[in-house]
Formats: structure tokens, C-alpha cells, sequence
């Protein structure tokens, strides 16, 4: 009977249009921190950046995430330069290790290197991190309504709160009314909140196992004049994956 | 011998579930030697096999093929202080040459079990100990080049016990054979993690092959060795303090013949907003000197070959990086010699040309008076590296 109640709270919180007007700002950040943290998770993505010059340089990964986020593993398998690398985030990326098969040295990094591109992409660490980041690191604030890449949206405008480590000082999201995804993200400067970075743009929406996901996600980087798109080639939720894997013996394999 | 790489390579790619990779390595290095310029050009080729020959067991190698050309013999005596070369015996003078030779060889090979309770990994194999990220005062197995301290390491030829205790701890036992039990190495390291800082306990038995090097071994052809026993207990961690990244490590060492010693890193690195990183390393060495004029002949050879990590006792490493574009990254790393106040800059561009070619540039400029560690008569010069995977 319980489930019943709770089943159908879900269905009414997630009808677009009912009480969207009654969500609060943290009630929407809320849902979309828990769209992106299933209990457990495995995906395999090509990352493509365009280069200031307009070359390509394409990178396959696999990553797991456990804990609702709380623990994420990243292995690349392509190009050759950087097979094998692997990154493992535990904490919510409070705590990573980095490993290098050449030199088979595992190397443990401070927080701050989240700030550093991934791989001379335009996501850094932290964008990839934990999606807790949302809540912890930043107050939010609702804003009117609005119509972003055809979608009917929220809109919240999130500020950092002071005790935050972000690299950004603001970030404004549209989220999609009917999933509760993220379609465009804007990310401004750590000192200057006018000042617009990075704009994130998700598309290629599916259900995989009843959990929506955007397939394909692009970050434009306003100030290098560079992109880097990010698409899913698989993507599974709630499979078992043991404590083990999110170990340093595990990055090593 | 690269033929039957080559063979073995094919066949094993002609069965399921074999890896061929590796890279090839063009590399260009001049120094300028008082009013000469000597230039040594090499070619690397590295072929990596892997394997995993069932769900348990993976097997890996690498074999190197390295041709060296332009000067292949270096004459270390061209580097040192007149004072240093007074102290050349008479007769041996022809003795202190570094030969550039073309090798071919087996860097590693190995195969690794891994069950739920431990990994073993027998034959020769990689080993790298402590957090330090020039010095490692716990590695008695590799030295680093200073201005290159992320080049991978050579094999060393060991059967090593991994077992984890819960998700957090690792016990490792290793044994490095050598022609007797008494002359081998042992090791036995513990590893764990205490809120957001990683640490190692290590203890450590090895013969340290020192060379006289005022004393030629007729018999052998090679200057006269002096094999100690060391024990080594050594501590490392590492972790973040105040936003920024800290790591420490620290080795004791207990010597059979001569005076027992300790060596100590201390490191710092953060990366700033707009994505320069920056880190400070500190190294002491006791074994090292505090001035110039105590530095020997023998403190210098044992540098050069790589038997010892420092003649002077305390010495400074700092790098600055920036990614100047999405490709280039530009780096400055000095390297400064407390005990005798010498300077060696290292400017570094590293250039990813494409997905899997990557360029590394420096130039090594010293700035030291004559005598000192980073002294003018080492040469300034540079290096160009191109290098392709595959």
C-alpha cells in the first residue's frame, strides 16, 4: 500500500504542468540531483573535441558509479596515447587517484584538480563529478519559465554558496518540465558572475531502464572558441557492482 | 632479435584476446660542451603485448629497440670541475665513458593472477614506491631523471604478493631474486587510507651495488664494485590541506658498511582558476653534500650512474604549467641545489600533434658556478621528442 502512495506521488510531482508552479527552486534541483544519481550505474561514451584549429581528437571511456554518485570509476579505452589511464572518485570526488599504466604509478590528487580539462577537453573534472554538486555547492533560485531548445523548461539561476570550492560563481539551468533533465546549462566565471564560460547543451533524450537520459550532451566553450561533445554509445542503471571495483586494485586492471 | 618479436608478436595476434600496442620514440638531444656541441639522436620502438589467457590470469610484455646515432660516447670527464678531474688516477682517464649503445631488450614480462583475496604477479615487472613526484626516497629500484620524472621505469625482475584487506588497506609482499637469499630483495609495504590522506608503511632489505670508481676491477672490466646491504623503513602519504595538494615521504636507512642515512620529500601542487598548476617539491638526501668542494669524484659517477639520487644534500624542484591553447601545454620547471646554490631552468612545451602523437620540448639551462650540481660546465642544451602510438 505504501508503494501504491508513493507511486502515486511520483506520477503527480513528475505530471508536467500540475503543481509545476508550486515546485520550489530546491524541489527542482532536487529531482534533477536525483535523476542523475541512480543507486548504481555503468556507460560507455565517445567524447569528441573540436580543437581551436578545427581538428577532432576522439576519446572512448567507460566509467561505473555507485552510492548515488558517491563513488565513479573512469577507464579510457581509446586513443592508444591514453589506454588504460583510469580515474577513480570517491566522496563525491573529494577524494581521486589517477593511474598511468605506463609508469604504473597511481598518483592521489587534491580537489583542485578537478579544475584541470579533462583530457584537453572543454569538461573539466568537476563538471563530470558528482552530480551532488548541484545541492551542495550551490543556493538555488527560481526564475520565470521558458521555452529552451524547443522544450517546455524550469529555469533556476544557482549561485555558490560561500564555503563551496566550485570554479563557477553561477550557473543558469534550464531543466525540461516533463523529465526533470537539464537541456541547457550556462556556467559563469569563478570571479565574474556576468561573465559566461561554458554553455552546456544535452540532447538525444531516451528512457533507459525507466530512467530518462540525455544521449548526447555538448559543452561550447565561449572563451576558447573550442566544443566538446560527450554522447552515450551504452548506458546502464541499477546493475551490481561491488565495493571492490571503486578500489585502487581496480584502477591498476 | 626484433625479427623474432616480430614473429612471436604475429602469431600470438593471430589467437583471440591479444593486445599489440606500444609506440615509437624519435628523440633529438644537444648539449653544448665548452666550445664543442655534441648532438645524440635515438630511436625507440616499444612493442606492449597483453593478455588476458583466462578470466584469472593476464599476461604482459614490452620489448624496447633503441638505436642511438650521432655522438655515442660521451666522456663524463667533460662535465666536471678541474678539481674533480685531479682526482682521475693516472691511466684511467680513458674509463669514465658514457657509451651510447643500440640495445634491444626484454623491459617487461609477466604474468599476474588475481583472485578475490590477492594478486600475484611473477617476472619482471615495474615498480614504483612512495608519493614524491621527482624523488621517491622509498624507491630503492629506480631512479627518476630529474628532468624528466615521468618517463616509465625499467622492469625489475620480482614475484609480488598484492592482498587487499577490506577496500581501504593492501599488504604487499615482493621478492626481487638475486644470485644468493642473502643478496636478493625483500619487501613488505602496507598501505591504507585515514579520512582524505593515503599512506604507506615500508620496510626494505637490498644490496646497493656501489662502484668505486677510483679503482678498476681488471677481472671484470669495470670499476671496482662495493655491494652493502641497506635496510630501509620508510614512510609516505599523501593527501590535501587546505585546498592544496600535500604529500610527504621519508626513508631511513641502515647501512652494513658505510654511515647510515636518510632521505625525505616534502610536495605541494594546486591548480588555479584559470588552469595554471603549480608545485614545489623538497628533497633531502644526507648522504648528499653540503658544499660543492666535499663533492668527489665518486659522488659524481655515482650520480651519473644512476646509484645515487643526489650529491647535494637539499635541493628544490618547482614547476609551472598552463595550457596555453587546447594542444599546447607550456611548463617551467626550476631545480635549485640548496646546499651549493646552483640553478637549473627547464622551460617544456609538450604538443599533442594529433590523437596519438604527442611532441615534448626542453631546453636544460644551468646556471651554477663551476663545481656546483647544476654548474654552467654541465652544458646547456635541449631535447626534441616526437612520439607516435600505435
Amino acid at each position: 500500500m505504501k508503494s501504491l502512495i508513493a507511486g502515486g506521488l511520483m506520477v503527480v510531482l513528475l505530471a508536467p504542468g500540475v503543481f509545476s508552479q508550486e515546485l520550489t527552486a530546491n524541489d527542482i534541483i532536487q529531482k534533477v540531483n536525483d535523476q542523475f544519481n541512480t543507486e548504481t550505474s555503468y556507460g560507455k561514451s565517445k567524447m569528441t573535441i573540436v580543437t581551436t584549429s578545427g581538428q577532432k581528437r576522439t576519446f572512448v571511456q567507460e566509467s561505473w558509479s555507485k552510492d548515488r554518485g558517491e563513488k565513479n570509476l573512469v577507464r579510457y579505452l581509446e586513443p592508444r596515447r591514453v589506454k588504460d589511464q583510469a580515474v577513480l572518485m570517491l566522496n563525491h570526488a573529494d577524494d581521486i587517484w589517477m593511474f598511468f599504466p605506463r609508469t604504473q604509478r597511481v598518483r592521489k590528487l587534491a580537489t583542485h584538480a578537478k579544475k584541470q580539462k579533462m583530457q584537453g577537453s572543454d569538461f573539466s573534472y568537476e563538471d563530470m563529478g558528482s552530480g551532488d554538486a548541484f545541492v551542495d555547492d550551490f543556493t538555488s533560485k527560481r526564475l520565470e519559465d521558458e521555452q529552451k531548445e524547443e522544450q517546455d523548461c524550469y529555469k533556476l539561476e544557482l549561485t555558490r554558496k560561500q564555503e563551496s570550492g566550485s570554479s563557477y560563481s553561477r550557473l543558469i539551468m534550464w531543466i525540461i518540465k516533463e523529465n526533470f533533465l537539464p537541456v541547457v546549462i550556462d556556467y559563469y566565471d569563478d570571479k565574474d558572475p556576468t561573465y559566461l564560460l561554458k554553455t552546456m547543451v544535452a540532447s538525444d533524450f531516451r528512457e533507459i531502464d525507466g530512467i530518462p537520459t540525455s544521449m548526447k550532451v555538448v559543452m561550447f566553450n565561449q572563451n576558447d572558441n573550442t566544443q566538446t561533445e560527450m554522447e552515450l554509445l551504452e548506458v546502464k542503471y541499477n546493475i551490481t557492482l561491488s565495493d571492490a571495483m571503486f578500489t585502487e586494485r581496480s584502477l591498476k586492471k | 632479435m626484433l625479427i623474432l618479436v616480430f614473429l612471436i608478436s604475429g602469431s600470438l595476434a593471430a589467437q583471440e584476446k591479444i593486445e599489440i600496442f606500444g609506440y615509437f620514440e624519435s628523440q633529438y638531444m644537444g648539449t653544448k660542451v665548452k666550445s664543442d656541441y655534441y648532438q645524440l639522436f635515438s630511436n625507440k620502438l616499444r612493442l606492449d603485448l597483453k593478455s588476458d589467457l583466462t578470466e584469472n590470469i593476464t599476461f604482459a610484455a614490452n620489448f624496447d629497440y633503441i638505436t642511438y646515432h650521432g655522438k655515442k660516447e660521451w666522456n663524463i670527464l667533460d662535465f666536471l670541475s678541474p678539481d674533480i678531474i685531479s682526482q682521475v688516477p693516472p691511466g684511467m682517464e680513458s674509463f669514465y665513458i658514457l657509451p651510447f649503445s643500440n640495445r634491444t631488450f626484454l623491459d617487461n614480462a609477466y604474468f599476474k593472477l588475481s583472485l578475490k583475496h590477492f594478486d600475484l604477479t611473477v617476472g619482471k615487472q615495474q615498480i614504483s614506491l612512495g608519493t614524491g613526484y621527482v624523488w621517491n626516497p622509498m624507491d630503492v629500484f629506480n631512479i627518476k631523471e630529474l628532468v624528466d620524472p615521468t618517463y616509465e621505469q625499467p622492469g625489475h625482475n620480482a614475484i609480488r604478493l598484492d592482498v587487499p584487506v577490506g577496500n581501504a588497506y593492501t599488504i604487499t609482499a615482493l621478492y626481487s631474486p638475486d644470485d644468493t637469499w642473502k643478496n636478493s630483495a625483500k619487501l613488505i609495504q602496507f598501505k591504507g587510507r585515514i579520512s582524505h590522506f593515503d599512506y604507506s608503511l615500508v620496510a626494505i632489505e637490498k644490496v646497493w651495488r656501489f662502484h668505486d670508481y677510483t679503482r678498476f676491477d681488471y677481472e671484470k672490466m669495470n670499476f671496482l664494485e662495493l655491494p652493502e646491504q641497506r635496510r630501509l623503513l620508510g614512510a609516505s602519504t599523501a593527501g590535501e590541506l587546505l585546498g592544496m595538494g600535500v604529500w610527504a615521504e621519508f626513508a631511513y636507512n641502515w647501512m652494513n658498511l658505510t654511515e647510515n642515512f636518510y632521505e625525505l620529500v616534502i610536495g605541494t601542487d594546486y591548480t588555479f582558476d584559470f588552469q595554471t598548476y603549480f608545485m614545489v617539491e623538497y628533497y633531502r638526501n644526507t648522504l648528499g653534500k653540503t658544499d660543492h668542494k666535499q663533492y668527489t669524484l665518486n659522488d659524481w659517477m655515482r650520480v651519473f650512474a644512476a646509484e645515487q639520487k643526489a650529491i647535494s644534500q637539499d635541493q628544490v624542484f618547482v614547476l609551472i604549467q598552463h595550457p596555453v591553447s587546447d594542444l599546447i601545454n607550456l611548463g617551467l620547471q626550476s631545480i635549485y641545489s640548496i646546499s651549493d646554490q646552483s640553478l637549473a631552468l627547464v622551460p617544456v612545451l609538450n604538443y599533442s600533434f594529433s590523437e596519438n602523437i604527442d611532441i615534448m620540448a626542453y631546453l636544460n639551462l644551468n646556471f651554477g658556478k663551476e663545481g656546483t650540481v647544476f654548474s654552467k660546465n654541465m652544458g646547456n642544451g635541449g631535447m626534441l621528442r616526437a612520439r607516435i602510438y600505435f
